[in-house]
C-alpha cells in the first residue's frame, strides 16, 4: 500500500514539476514577446 | 567505392603513424583502465571471466571514441574536408575509409588490451582462440561502423565533440553485451554453435548501423 | 502566425479532456479495478506504469518520424517537434522507470533487476537524455538540424537491438500482455484502457504546450532581430 502511494506521488510530482516548468517558461516568453512587440511598434 | 575507401584508409593510417603518435592515447587510456580496475580486487583474488570481459570491452569502447576523434581531426587540421567533398568520390567512401582505418587502429589497441587483461585481471583465454578472434572482429566492426558515423558529427565542432560520447556509449550497449557474453561463453568452452543467438545479434548490429550510416553519412558530413 | 493563435484553444480543449480522462482513470484504478490476488494493492502501480512506458515509446518513435521528416523536407518545425517529443518521452520513461523500480521493490523485494523491458527503457532513457543534452548544447552549428535528425534516427534504430540483447541476457518481467488475456479480469482491462487513453491525452497536451512554447521563443528571436536591424539603420 505504501509503495503504491509513493509511486503515485512520484508520478504526479514529476508531471506537476514539468507542467510548472512549462508554465513558467511560457509566462516569461509571453512577457518578452509583448515587450518586444511594443518596442518594435514604437520605432 | 571500395578502392577509394581503401585509399582513404591508407592515407589516414599513414597520417596516424606519421607523427609517431598513432593510437597511443587510446592504448594508454585502455591500459590505465585495466590497471585501475585490477585494484578493485583484493591481492591474489581473480576476476570472473565476465568482469574481465566487461573491462576489456569498456577499454575498447573508450578507444573507439578516441580513435575516431583522431581520424576526423586530420581533415580539420589539414582543412581537407572540403577537398574530399569536392572530389568525385562518393561521400560514403569517406565513411567506409574512416571505418576501415578505425578498425585497424582498434585492433592494434586490443593487441595491447588483451595481454594486459591476462596479466592484471587473470583472464583465462580458454581453448578457442579462433572463436575469440572471430568474436572480437565481429564486435569491432559494429563499434567502428557506429564510431565512423557519430565521429563525423564531431568534425568541426571544437570541444563540443566530447559531448557526443554521452550518446555513443548507450548506443553501443547491445553490442557490448554481445561481446561480453560471447567472450565469457568461449572462455568457458561453449562451442560456437551454442552462441549463435549472440553472434546473430552482433551481426544484426553491424548490418543495421552499416545500412543506417550509408544512408545518413551524407547528411552529417557536409561542407559549411 | 495564424497557427499560434489557434493553439491556445486546442490546448485548452486537450488539457480539459486529459484532466477529465485522468479523473475517470483514477476512479477506475482506486474503485473499479479489483485487487489483484497474489500481488495485492501494489499491482495497481501497473495502471500508470504501463501507459507511461507505452507513451514514452510512442514519443521516441515520434522523434524518429520527425527526424526523417527533417531530412526529407528540411522544414524547421519538424526539428522542433522532434526535440519536444524527446523531452516528453524522457519525462515519461523516467517516471515509468521510477514506478517500475518501486513496483519491483514491492513485488520482488529488489529496487532494480535485469529485465528486458526495464533495461531497454533505461538504455533508451540514457540515449534520449543524451540527445536532449546535445540539443541544448547546440551541437552542429549551421548543420545542427540535420545532425540532430541523424541522431534521432540512429537512436531509434538502436531500440530493437537493445531489447533483443537485453532479452538474451535474462528476464523475470511478468508477461502481462504476452499470454492471451494475461490473467487480467475485465474490470482491470477497463482500467488499463482508460488510463492508456488518459495518459495519451496528457501526452498530446504536453507536446502541444511545449511546441507552442517553442513557437513563442521563435517569435522573441524574430522580434529581437527586427529591432536590431532597425537600430542599425
Amino acid at each position: 500500500m505504501n509503495y503504491l502511494f509513493i509511486a503515485n506521488a512520484c508520478v504526479w510530482l514529476g508531471v506537476g514539476g514539468y507542467v510548472l516548468f512549462l508554465a513558467r517558461q511560457h509566462s516569461v516568453l509571453e512577457r518578452r514577446v509583448r515587450q518586444l512587440e511594443i518596442l518594435d511598434g514604437d520605432e | 567505392m571500395i578502392s577509394s575507401s581503401l585509399a582513404i584508409a591508407r592515407k589516414d593510417l599513414r597520417l596516424a603513424f606519421a607523427g609517431g603518435q598513432g593510437p597511443v592515447q587510446a592504448v594508454l587510456l585502455g591500459l590505465l583502465l585495466v590497471f585501475i580496475f585490477s585494484l578493485s580486487a583484493a591481492p591474489g583474488e581473480r576476476f570472473s571471466a565476465q568482469q574481465a570481459m566487461a573491462i576489456f570491452w569498456l577499454c575498447s569502447s573508450f578507444g573507439v571514441v578516441l580513435i575516431f576523434s583522431l581520424l576526423f581531426r586530420f581533415e580539420e587540421e589539414n582543412d581537407t574536408a572540403t577537398a574530399l567533398l569536392l572530389s568525385p568520390l562518393p561521400v560514403q567512401s569517406l565513411w567506409l575509409g574512416k571505418t576501415l582505418a578505425g578498425l585497424m587502429l582498434l585492433l592494434l589497441c586490443q593487441v595491447f588490451f588483451f595481454p594486459a587483461a591476462l596479466v592484471f585481471l587473470g583472464l583465462d583465454p580458454g581453448s578457442n582462440p579462433a572463436g575469440l578472434v572471430l568474436m572480437v572482429l565481429a564486435v569491432d566492426v559494429g563499434l567502428c561502423v557506429l564510431g565512423g558515423l557519430i565521429g563525423a558529427m564531431g568534425h568541426g565542432q571544437g570541444a563540443k565533440d566530447a559531448l557526443l560520447t554521452i550518446i555513443v556509449f548507450p548506443l553501443q550497449i547491445p553490442i557490448l553485451l554481445g561481446g561480453i557474453r560471447i567472450g565469457v561463453g568461449l572462455m568457458q568452452g561453449t562451442p560456437l554453435g551454442g552462441l549463435a543467438d549472440w553472434f546473430g545479434l552482433v551481426m544484426a548490429f553491424d548490418a543495421v548501423f552499416a545500412g543506417a550510416a550509408l544512408f545518413l553519412f551524407p547528411h552529417v558530413f557536409r561542407g559549411e | 502566425m495564424g497557427m499560434f493563435r489557434i493553439y491556445p484553444k486546442i490546448l485548452m480543449i486537450l488539457a480539459g479532456a486529459s484532466m477529465a480522462l485522468m479523473a475517470v482513470g483514477q476512479y477506475a484504478i482506486w474503485y473499479h479495478a479489483p485487487e489483484e490476488l497474489t500481488m495485492g494493492l501494489v499491482q495497481k502501480i501497473f495502471y500508470f506504469h504501463l501507459p507511461l512506458a507505452w507513451w514514452s515509446f510512442v514519443a521516441f518513435f515520434g522523434v524518429c518520424v520527425s527526424s526523417v521528416m527533417v531530412l526529407w523536407t528540411g522544414r524547421e518545425h519538424w526539428d522542433v517537434l522532434a526535440g519536444v517529443m524527446a523531452e516528453v518521452g524522457v519525462l515519461f520513461s523516467g517516471l515509468a522507470l521510477v514506478t517500475g523500480s518501486i513496483w519491483g521493490r514491492a513485488a520482488w523485494n529488489t529496487w532494480w533487476t535485469w529485465d528486458p523491458r526495464l533495461s531497454t527503457t533505461l538504455v533508451m532513457w540514457f540515449v534520449y537524455a543524451g540527445y536532449l543534452v546535445l540539443r541544448s548544447a547546440d551541437v552542429g552549428g549551421t548543420k545542427g538540424a540535420k545532425m540532430r535528425a541523424v541522431l534521432g534516427i540512429v537512436a531509434f534504430v538502436d531500440v530493437p537491438l537493445v531489447f533483443l540483447s537485453a532479452r538474451l541476457w535474462r528476464s523475470i518481467h511478468p508477461a502481462v500482455l504476452a499470454s492471451k488475456g494475461g490473467g487480467l479480469e475485465p474490470e482491470m482491462w477497463t482500467a488499463v484502457w482508460i488510463n492508456v487513453l488518459a495518459w495519451g491525452a496528457l501526452f498530446a497536451t504536453l507536446v502541444l504546450a511545449r511546441y507552442h512554447g517553442a513557437g513563442l521563443k521563435r517569435r522573441v528571436e524574430a522580434a529581437l532581430i527586427r529591432i536590431q536591424e532597425k537600430t542599425l539603420q
